[in-house]
């Protein structure tokens, strides 16, 4: 095993560092396993929903998907608390969805279809012509990649912990 | 990046189509100063490329072959670059502050200097337009120097570049990729504009030498048509005369002799010039400096062309059969390059349709591909789509086991698919995290190290799994498996997320029929990196990975 100096301000390095803080939040307040699967999936959320965050946070808003990523965390949890409002937000999903449908009749790309799907896939790809959706599926697939590996790792390591 | 050094290779073959029959020194050092051009570095190159471009003719063969050899000797290439877009913008700046600081060093008489300065910005933004790269701001001075070599050469290069340097200024856009082609056309066209002033001398005696480089001189009439039109304007019916004896004296001659024809190219235009060359050269001259000076737009441009192209037309229909199927070769050469022309300039003047409907339909003018529109908007969607193909080419090295498909569908189904899979990945492994209720107490900044540590060393001492489709299909029957808790289950989904993953950073040697040797190589890399009790939590892993084997390898057979 060399040490290689790592860098410390690479993708890898700051996703695991923010996930890995907000692990140990949610796993802080649960001292007993609890083992209903209702209460597993919370968590399950919970971890995911961290995943996601910490990664969108690590790219910060160089990325059109980590900005719509962050943005739709934002306000689903600003919809779960507000409920009253949860109407205004619901309706600025809809218009970023009816804009990208109009983005997507002017372009008219041959490869419609898939175009679709891929945008569907991709945070924040409905508002983006096929050339920069394609810039940012290159860029996500890197972040997945990494997000994938270090969660996996984490895993790994709280296996080993208990 | 591929899709840049694609581009360059495409310049390089258009350029030797261009000048097949050009003088064989010439056609050899041209080559390859248009293949190290675009794969050298510039720093290397513009020093040699720079006189190569109108020393060659004048040089001697061993200064070509010195050029050449410095050229090969940084076969570096601009990979590292990313897109091209970047790149490009880059080199147009850095072209266009050449273009300012060019003015400075030339060393002709007065006369001649702004006329030369323009062919120098001509030279030099082509060359940094080929480029592709965002360091090619340092333009060695020691260009210049070389043009001293031949004075009489270089006074004459410089009359008929005045013609051409007019238009520089148009090729030189932000625009990427036909930016850096059209200048390098401009250079091209240059170096045969400088080789025609020697056609109208070398006419005018016969010999051997002579009939070398009427062949030349007929095939760089034919070039320059298609690529440079502003001189044919200014003197169509003298050149129309020569150019039909000029085509006759090439059909004559049909093979292309590879010998040092440039050495040969400079005495016959020392000689020629006292003949009459100085005629001709002083009325494209005058007509040559209105366009310079007003900085050519591109509507007159057009223009001139329409009208040079109709005469050509009536003029380039007699020439013999040899002098068209020659030229042929050279079209396809021009064609393209036409192209790029012609979709620089319809981006700027807007005026394509038009002037190229006529030239169409002759051999040699050519201005857009055959069958091709060449209004504004065919073109902008012909860019778009080299956009479009360049990412997906990019995205077909980052997605694994994409490099035997071919077709954006195809493509993209597999990225979608890959995508997809990611995700799932990422949902299954905090799905994973979920059910073990892990007791962070320990230290977690020790965790988050070694966390990095190992994802370091991962990656870096394993290489990546090149076909990682099974991977996908093994996700997807999984997908329904997925029940929160109950640790055999995770623990089966852990075998499958180990086995991905492990593809995923791990060479897949025999596809999966070693899964486990390599998740132990994964957990053996663990075990020396995490100097915790990771022993209880390793066997109970191994235990999975091999109770849940024959499930996994059944799955594996699907």
């Amino acid at each position: 095993m060399d040490l290689q100096n790592l860098n410390p301000s690479s993708l890898k390095s700051r996703f695991t560092a923010r996930f890995l803080r907000a692990l140990t939040e949610i796993n802080a307040p649960k001292t007993i396993s609890s083992s209903s699967p209702r209460e597993i999936f919370q968590r399950y959320r919970r971890i995911k929903v961290a995943a996601d965050k910490s990664m969108a946070y690590s790219v910060r808003s160089r990325r059109i998907w980590s900005r719509a990523t962050l943005w739709r965390l934002r306000t689903r949890s600003r919809s779960r608390r507000l409920v009253s409002f949860g109407r205004r937000a619901s309706v600025k999903t809809r218009t970023t969805a009816s804009h990208g449908k109009e983005n997507k009749e002017h372009h008219g790309a041959v490869l419609g279809v898939q175009a679709e799907e891929l945008r569907e896939l991709v945070p924040g790809g409905e508002a983006m012509d096929l050339c920069n959706l394609l810039d940012e599926t290159a860029h996500y697939i890197k972040c997945l990649t990494t997000q994938g590996f270090c969660v996996y790792m984490g895993g790994l390591l709280c296996e080993g912990c208990c | 990046m591929d899709v840049g050094e694609k581009d360059k290779f495409e310049l390089e073959k258009r350029n030797e189509n261009g000048i097949n029959y050009q003088g064989s020194g010439m056609s050899a050092a041209w080559q390859f100063a248009g293949g190290g051009n675009l794969t050298s570095t510039p720093m290397s190159l513009v020093p040699s490329d720079n006189p190569l471009v109108i020393g060659s003719s004048s040089g001697s063969a061993s200064m070509v072959d010195s050029f050449c050899s410095n050229l090969w000797e940084h076969p570096s290439n601009s990979q590292s670059l990313g897109f091209c877009d970047i790149n490009v913008q880059n080199g147009a700046s850095s072209s266009n502050a050449m273009g300012i600081t060019k003015g400075g060093p030339a060393s002709m008489s007065s006369s001649i200097d702004r006329q030369f300065d323009m062919a120098w910005n001509a030279a030099s933004s082509m060359l940094k337009g080929g480029m592709f790269l965002p360091n090619a701001t340092g333009i060695l001075p020691q260009s210049p120097s070389q043009l001293p070599a031949d004075s009489a050469f270089i006074e004459r290069a410089a009359k008929f570049s005045s013609f051409n340097g007019g238009s520089f200024s148009e090729m030189v856009n932000p625009f990427g990729i036909p930016e850096s082609m059209a200048v390098y056309n401009r250079g091209v066209g240059l170096m045969q504009g400088t080789q025609n002033v020697f056609a109208i001398g070398g006419l005018k005696s016969v010999s051997g030498v002579e009939s070398q480089k009427s062949k030349l001189i007929a095939t760089e009439t034919s070039g320059d048509a298609c690529l440079k039109t502003e001189n044919r304007a200014t003197q169509e019916s003298p050149h129309k005369n020569e150019r039909r004896s000029e085509s006759l004296v090439w059909s004559n001659e049909e093979a292309r002799q590879e010998n040092g024809g440039s050495g040969n190219e400079s005495n016959e235009a020392e000689s020629s010039d006292g003949v009459g060359g100085q005629d001709e050269p002083s009325a494209l001259h005058s007509t040559g400096c209105e366009p310079s000076a007003k900085g050519v737009s591109s509507k007159k441009r057009r223009r001139s062309i329409q009208d040079v192209e109709t005469d050509q037309a009536k003029g380039s229909q007699s020439p013999v059969d040899a002098a068209k199927d020659g030229a042929e070769n050279q079209q396809k050469g021009d064609r393209d390059q036409s192209t790029v022309m012609n979709k620089t300039t319809t981006k700027h003047g807007k005026q394509g349709s038009q002037a190229s409907d006529p030239p169409k339909e002759e051999y040699i003018h050519v201005r857009a591909r055959r069958g091709q529109a060449t209004n504004s908007h065919s073109l902008a969607e012909r860019v778009r789509r080299e956009k479009i193909s360049e990412r997906m080419k990019f995205l077909q090295d980052l997605v694994p086991g994409c490099s035997k498909v071919t077709g954006k569908a195809v493509m993209l189904d597999e990225i979608i698919n890959y995508v997809q899979s990611l995700q799932r990945q990422v949902e299954f492994l905090s799905m994973k995290l979920a059910t073990v209720n892990p007791r962070l107490d320990c230290n977690i900044e020790g965790l988050l190290e070694k966390d990095i540590f190992k994802s370091r060393a991962g990656p870096s001492a394993l290489g990546f799994s090149p076909d990682l489709s099974v991977c996908y299909t093994l996700l997807h029957p999984s997908q329904p498996g997925l029940v929160p808790g109950g640790l055999p289950v995770m623990g089966n989904n852990a075998d499958f997320m180990r086995r991905t993953l492990g593809s995923h950073f791990t060479p897949m040697a025999g596809g999966f029929k070693e899964p486990n040797q390599l998740s132990n190589a994964w957990e053996d890399e663990l075990h020396s990196a995490v100097q915790m009790n990771y022993g209880a939590g390793a066997p109970s892993n191994s235990q999975e990975v091999n109770g849940s084997q024959p499930s996994g390898h059944a799955e594996v057979e699907l």
